[in-house]
């Protein structure tokens, strides 16, 4: 990495930017929240969060990749930022479609993503009003001009966003009297999405733990955030006013303020994304920590359960079955519908690939050959299991045929995989291009005797796995973690 | 693994404390019928005898301590003694985890496979395995549902899946596939009652252990009756086939 303080539009990125002291505010989970459910409110975004994003299935995983990207633009190093840019453009160019009521979006859209960019802007200037540290105007304008910059790197056009901060908030007003909708999308983020929110990885082994704070965490953050959006909006989408919701709203920004006055380094977005994100089994070092940690509460739970009073039952015995194949059915739910409709149709397929791609970080064009095989794939499946014809693969039609699941697509498939995973192309996974991929190193895989995995193994692997059904340590984190 | 672990068994030369010491507990349904009792109240009188002996192991510096609780041939027994034994069993874990704990004992159990071992009890081993499974004290190994024959098929099968080819087997490649591969072989067996047979236990790890029978009934042995075991074991040459030197 280079400096280049000489150069004048590098100097908006950087350690250096008022985005960056955001980046680690707690405030800012809130925020994002918030702008999120902004955009989600406006119709093309809406549409296209609810065709094609996987949020309500892997909302852990979207937020790890988010915060990721905006790192990687928000970043000093400029070569970063273009390659970001021009994977994100990549990734929005397959985001296009026709809502429910046959109005088309596109994610290229330039006003769609001036909005973004704008809620984001919004929603950090917002924060810092309701905790009672509102930003001065110079700071403020300076804000402004880096996410002008960011929304300049991924679009050529900035004048998408007005250029100057009075008519900012003109250009804001206007959207959110003229184009914001209650849309489907934005019930879900805020009564759906928390109150089914699935446990982040790290605590997939705890689920009363997660299922307890949950139901209290839930409720509160829909609450906040809805307290929290633009009046005019709340009443025309017909929003419910909680009395007292404000005065919480506000508590609890100016509570999540206060943690400013902690020492330098205690919470940082990224080392707290991360470890949720992290596989508590995956060798990682800063896992061993966090096993450590989640030990005690199993431990703790174990001395719970044993030294509680023991109801009288005599249940019949159940077969326990612990690593077993999972059913059809449920495979379906956990692997295959990444988006969560009960569907299978292309967005799953392509959610897969775009998990896929952003781990390995993919370049062109091998990432357009990894969603063309997964393309081929859809069609196979389009043709083998859509027996009634509707266009998508519901459950029960994937049951009823899964036999026929690993057609030469899917090999293709698999192939694909590979040649994208072997970086260095010598024709075998080393342990590093495995952990790109997986996010930990070697383990019992079939065949990996020499710390190295071949092409049959690594195709036979991925095959068992999607269609012999069986668990795997790699797999299942990869497409199967929230 | 400390440095009393990691000192060798093999060695010929009379001993110290036995490192893994097994007991077989057999004579319950004797005691009881000796006393016109039923023979679930002779399972119910080894409780005292089981944790007398844990704390025996314990305080004379045993590291490892196993215990045959249930064979995968009891199942055979009447259904009514079965289903007791499982919520004497169930009664027993959950009354001493938390003492067993405290006490830094590494409780885990062997076997339990079969699907009739109800949920409850399973899940019970399962949090007692969980919260004492950081402990460094001595480690209790309680055979239930247990059968050695079994424990080396399942080796065997786990050996052949890991693609191992055939001329790389050896007995250490092999140990390593059965349950608890840690374990380190039995150095003493004893079984109570005067009974002389293996009874299907632990085949692979016993191999060189030597065995000692008391005639006393398993209810009724005692700390002093371990002790003297112990002291018998002792006075023992132990040549693992070679002959001891001079």
């Amino acid at each position: 990495m280079t400096d280049t303080p000489a150069q004048q539009p590098a100097s908006l990125f950087g350690p250096d930017s008022q985005f960056h002291r955001f980046f680690n505010d707690p405030r800012w989970a809130l925020a994002v929240v918030r702008a999120t459910v902004m955009e989600a409110a406006h119709p093309q975004i809406g549409a296209a969060l609810i065709d094609n994003s996987s949020f309500v299935m892997h909302p852990w995983r979207r937020l790890r990749n988010t915060l990721v990207s905006l790192q990687r633009m928000f970043g000093p190093d400029e070569e970063t930022r273009q390659r970001e840019a021009a994977r994100l453009n990549r990734l929005h160019a397959r985001l296009s479609g026709t809502d429910a009521r046959e109005r088309p979006y596109d994610a290229m859209d330039p006003e769609v993503r001036a909005w973004v960019v704008a809620t984001l802007f919004e929603s950090s200037v917002t924060m810092c009003r309701l905790s009672g540290q509102p930003l001065d105007q110079a700071t403020m304008e300076q804000l402004y001009a880096e996410f002008r910059a960011f929304l300049d790197v991924l679009t050529d056009r900035p004048d998408h966003l007005p250029p100057t901060l009075p008519e900012f908030w003109r250009y804001y007003d206007r959207v959110v009297e003229e184009e914001l909708e209650n849309t489907e999308a934005l019930q879900i983020i805020l009564y759906k999405l928390f109150d089914h929110l699935p446990a982040p990885p790290v605590l997939d082994g705890l689920p009363t733990v997660w299922a307890a704070g949950r139901a209290l965490a839930g409720p509160l953050i829909g609450t906040i955030t809805v307290a929290s959006l633009p009046e005019p909006f709340r009443r025309r989408a017909g929003l419910p006013e909680t009395p007292g919701a404000q005065v919480l709203m506000q508590s609890v920004y100016t509570a999540v303020g206060l943690s400013r006055f902690l020492p330098d380094g205690w919470l940082r977005t990224e080392t707290l994304t991360n470890l949720l994100y992290l596989t508590p089994d995956s060798d990682d070092p800063q896992a061993a920590a966090l096993t450590a940690v989640r030990d005690r509460m199993k431990q703790a739970g174990a001395l719970f359960r044993l030294v509680a009073p023991l109801p009288e039952q005599r249940g019949p015995a159940e077969p326990g079955g612990g690593g077993a194949p999972r059913g059809s059915g449920e495979f379906f739910t956990a692997v295959l519908d990444q988006t969560g409709d009960g569907y299978l149709d292309w967005p799953d397929l392509a959610s897969m690939a775009r998990e896929v791609a952003s781990r390995l970080d993919l370049d062109e064009p091998e990432e357009t050959r990894l969603y063309n095989a997964y393309a081929a794939w859809w069609r196979e499946l389009q043709s083998d299991l859509d027996s009634d014809g509707d266009g998508r693969i519901s459950r029960e039609e994937y049951v009823a045929a899964v036999p026929s699941l690993a057609g030469p697509a899917l090999i293709r498939v698999a192939e694909v995989l590979f040649d994208v995973t072997d970086a260095d192309g010598d024709q075998v996974i080393d342990a590093e291009e495995y952990r790109a991929l997986f996010r930990t190193g070697f383990r019992r895989v079939v065949g990996g005797s020499g710390g190295s995995c071949s092409r049959s193994a690594f195709v036979k692997e991925f095959l068992s796995f999607m269609a012999g059904r069986q668990r795997s340590t790699a797999y299942d984190p990869l497409l199967t973690g929230a | 693994m400390t440095v009393e672990e990691a000192a060798p068994t093999a060695g010929g030369t009379r001993r110290g404390v036995p490192r893994h010491v097994a007991c077989v507990m057999d004579g319950n349904g004797r005691w009881a019928a000796a006393r016109s009792l039923p023979r679930t109240s002779g399972h119910q009188a080894a409780e005292t005898t089981v944790i007398d002996v844990i704390e025996a192991a314990r305080a004379a510096g045993v590291r490892w301590l196993s215990l045959y609780a249930f064979s995968t041939e009891n199942w055979q027994r009447p259904s009514g003694e079965v289903d007791f034994l499982m919520r004497l069993v169930r009664r027993v874990v959950r009354k001493h985890a938390a003492l067993l704990h405290a006490r830094g004992i590494r409780c885990r159990f062997l076997g339990v496979a079969d699907p009739r071992i109800p949920a409850p009890l399973a899940r019970d081993f399962a949090d007692l395995t969980t919260l004492t499974g950081t402990n460094r004290g001595m480690t209790l190994t309680v055979a239930f549902d247990h059968g050695g024959r079994r424990d080396i098929v399942e080796a065997a099968r786990s050996l052949i899946r890991s693609g191992l080819p055939a001329d790389a087997v050896d007995e250490r490649h092999f140990a390593a596939h059965l349950p608890f591969p840690d374990t380190p072989d039995v150095d003493l067996v004893i079984r109570t009652s005067g009974e002389q047979r293996i009874s299907n236990f632990m085949l692979w790890q016993v191999a060189y252990a030597e065995w000692i029978f008391p005639p006393v009934l398993w209810p009724d042995f005692r700390a002093p009756h371990f002790l003297e075991c112990l002291h018998a074991y002792r006075r023992r040459d132990r040549r693992f086939g070679g002959v001891t030197p001079r």
